[in-house]
C-alpha cells in the first residue's frame, strides 16, 4: 500500500470512530428522552424491548426500515429524497472538527468554530427543501416557519460565539477549550451561556421552539409527507444535531475535556469521560425543558430572537471587549 | 499535483453549476444550483489557503443570502414558459457585466502581476489574524464606509416597502404582560330575578 492509501484508511477509520458512537448515542438519546419524559409525567416509559427497554429505539428503527417509502405523486422526486439525506449528512460532517480530547479529533483546523457555524447554518436547507419538494400545504408552511426561525436565532448564536472568541483570541476549537483550563467561560459569561442554550433549542427545532413541526397547527410540519426511512433520517438528524449543539456548548462554555477542579482524583480521569458527562448534562437540560415548558407562539419566538436576544448579545459583545481592553486582558 | 487536480475539478463544477443556474427551467432549481456554485467557490478559496474568506463566503452567501433568495422564489407562482422567454431580454445587460468583469480579470492578471506578493501574504501565517491586522487599521475607513453603504441599503429597502396603515391593530406586549386578573375578570353577585346591570 502506498502512503496515500494508508492515510486514507486511517482517515476512514477515524471517521467511523466518530460516526458510529454518534449514531449509537442518538438511539440511546431517544430512549433517554422517552424515559425522562415518562419519569416527569409519572409513567414508566419504554420497558419491554431488552433490559429496561433499552433496545426500544433499535426496534423502532427496524420498524421504520420495513415500512414502505411513499413518494407524493406531485412532489419533486429528486429533492424529496435528497432533503433528508442532506440533513443527516450536515449533522454528521460537523463532527469532523469537534475535539473530544486534546488529541482525539479528526481535523484540527484553524477556523474550526467558523466551520461549525457554517455547517449549522446550512442545516436549514434540508428543512426548506423538504417542505418545498413535498408540494403540500402543511410541509410548506412548516418549512417557511423553520427557515425564518433558524436564521433569526443564528444571529444571536453568532454574537455569543464572538463574545467567546474575544476572550480566547483564536478560532481553533482546541485553543478555545485550552483557554478555559482555569475557569470555564460559563462563569464569567453566564448570560451568554444561557442565551446560547436557548438559541440552541431554537436552532435544533426542539421544544419549546418546535414550531416547524407543531402538531396542533401543522400536522407534523416539514416532514408531514415523509414515511419510512426518509422520516427516520430526519429523526436521526434532529437528535444528532442536539448532541452536536450540546458538544458545542460544552466546548464553548463548559471547558471541554477539563475536570471541574484541577485536583488529583479528578484530573486522573481521562478527558473523554468529562466531555461525555458534560454533553450528557446539557442533553438532559434539553429533555427537561421539553417536559417543563409549553410551546411558544410564533410571534413570541420572533420577538424573543430579534427584540431581546439580538440587542442583549450585541451590547454584551461591546461590554466584554471594553472590559477586556480596559484591564489589558485581551489575548495576544 | 493533487492541488492542481482539485482546482480544475472544483473550477469545472463551478462553471457547470453556473450554467445550470441560468438554464434551469425551475427557479427553485436555479437557486439550489447557485448554492452549489457558492460552495464550489468556497472550496476554491480554501484551496489557495484563504480558509477564512472561504468560510465567511459560505456563511454569508449560503447560510443567509441564498436562503432568502430561496424563501422568495419558493413563494412565487411562476409560469415556466414565460420565464424562459424573458431571459432573452436580459442578455445585453448580462453581456455588458460579463465584459466588465472579463476586462478586470485581464487587467489584473496581465498588467498587474502581484501574484507572488498575494501568495506569500496568504501562506505566511494564519490568514484570519492577517485580515484582522489590516482590516481595522489600514482599511478602517473603507470598512466603515461599506458598513454605511449596507445600512443605507437596508433603510432604503424598508422605506420603499413600508406602507403606513393607520387602521392596523398592533399587539402591546407590555400592557398584555402587566394585566392582572382584576382588569379582565369581574365577579358579580346576581340577585335572582334581577339579572346583570351592564355598566
Amino acid at each position: 500500500m502506498t502512503s496515500l492509501s494508508i492515510e486514507l484508511t486511517i482517515g476512514i477509520l477515524k471517521i467511523f470512530s466518530f460516526v458510529v458512537p454518534v449514531l449509537v448515542s442518538v438511539a440511546l438519546l431517544v430512549y433517554l428522552e422517552r424515559k425522562v419524559l415518562g419519569a416527569v409525567q409519572l409513567r414508566k416509559g419504554p420497558n419491554v424491548v431488552g433490559p429496561f427497554g433499552i433496545l426500544q429505539s433499535f426496534a423502532d428503527v427496524l420498524k421504520l426500515l420495513t415500512k414502505e417509502n411513499l413518494l407524493p405523486s406531485s412532489s419533486n422526486k429528486f429533492l424529496f429524497i435528497f432533503a433528508p439525506m442532506l440533513t443527516l449528512i450536515l449533522s454528521l460532517i460537523a463532527w469532523a472538527v469537534i475535539p473530544i480530547s486534546s488529541t482525539y479529533v479528526i481535523a484540527n483546523i484553524n477556523i474550526g468554530i467558523l466551520y461549525l457555524f457554517a455547517v449549522s447554518s446550512f442545516g436549514v436547507y434540508g428543512v426548506i427543501i423538504a417542505g418545498w419538494a413535498s408540494n403540500s400545504k402543511y410541509p410548506f408552511l412548516g418549512a417557511l416557519r423553520s427557515a425564518a426561525q433558524m436564521i433569526s436565532y443564528e444571529v444571536s448564536i453568532g454574537f455569543v460565539i464572538i463574545t467567546v472568541l474575544i476572550c480566547v483570541g483564536s478560532l481553533n476549537l482546541i485553543d478555545i477549550v485550552e483557554s478555559q483550563k482555569n475557569m470555564w467561560f460559563a462563569i464569567p459569561l453566564l448570560p451568554m451561556f444561557v442565551i446560547f442554550i436557548i438559541s440552541a433549542l431554537a436552532e435544533t427545532n426542539r421544544l419549546p421552539f418546535d414550531l416547524p413541526e407543531d402538531e396542533a397547527t401543522l400536522v407534523a410540519g416539514f416532514f408531514t409527507e415523509y414515511s419510512s426511512i426518509s422520516f427516520g433520517l430526519f429523526f436521526l438528524a434532529e437528535y444528532a444535531n442536539m448532541i452536536l449543539m450540546s458538544s458545542l456548548t460544552v466546548i464553548l462554555f463548559l471547558g471541554g475535556w477539563y475536570p471541574p477542579i484541577d485536583i488529583f482524583p479528578l484530573n486522573a480521569i481521562p478527558g473523554i469521560f468529562w466531555f461525555v458527562i458534560k454533553v450528557f448534562l446539557i442533553l438532559f437540560v434539553f429533555l427537561w425543558v421539553r417536559a417543563t415548558f409549553p410551546r411558544y407562539r410564533y410571534d413570541q419566538l420572533m420577538r424573543l430572537g430579534w427584540k431581546i436576544f439580538l440587542p442583549f448579545t450585541l451590547v454584551w459583545v461591546v461590554i466584554t471587549s471594553a472590559f477586556l481592553f480596559y484591564f489589558g486582558l485581551l489575548p495576544n | 499535483m493533487f492541488l492542481v487536480g482539485s482546482f480544475f475539478l472544483f473550477a469545472a463544477f463551478l462553471i457547470t453549476t453556473c450554467i445550470f443556474v441560468i438554464f434551469s427551467k425551475n427557479p427553485v432549481n436555479s437557486v439550489l444550483f447557485l448554492v452549489l456554485a457558492f460552495l464550489n467557490s468556497t472550496f476554491l478559496f480554501i484551496l489557495i489557503g484563504a480558509e477564512f474568506v472561504g468560510i465567511i463566503l459560505a456563511i454569508v452567501y449560503i447560510g443567509a443570502v441564498a436562503i432568502l433568495f430561496l424563501f422568495v422564489v419558493m413563494m412565487l407562482d411562476i409560469q415556466i414558459t414565460t420565464l424562459m422567454f424573458n431571459i432573452k431580454r436580459y442578455i445585453p445587460l448580462a453581456l455588458l457585466f460579463a465584459g466588465i468583469i472579463l476586462a478586470e480579470i485581464i487587467y489584473l492578471t496581465v498588467f498587474k502581476t502581484s501574484k507572488d506578493n498575494l501568495d506569500t501574504f496568504i501562506r505566511s501565517k494564519n490568514n484570519t489574524e492577517q485580515i484582522g491586522d489590516v482590516l481595522y487599521t489600514e482599511y478602517f475607513i473603507d470598512f466603515q464606509l461599506s458598513g454605511i453603504v449596507l445600512l443605507l441599503a437596508m433603510i432604503g429597502a424598508i422605506v420603499l416597502t413600508h406602507v403606513y396603515r393607520p387602521t392596523i391593530k398592533r399587539q402591546n406586549i407590555e400592557s398584555q404582560n402587566s394585566t392582572t386578573a382584576e382588569d379582565r375578570v369581574k365577579l358579580v353577585k346576581i340577585k335572582s330575578g334581577e339579572g346583570i346591570k351592564d355598566d
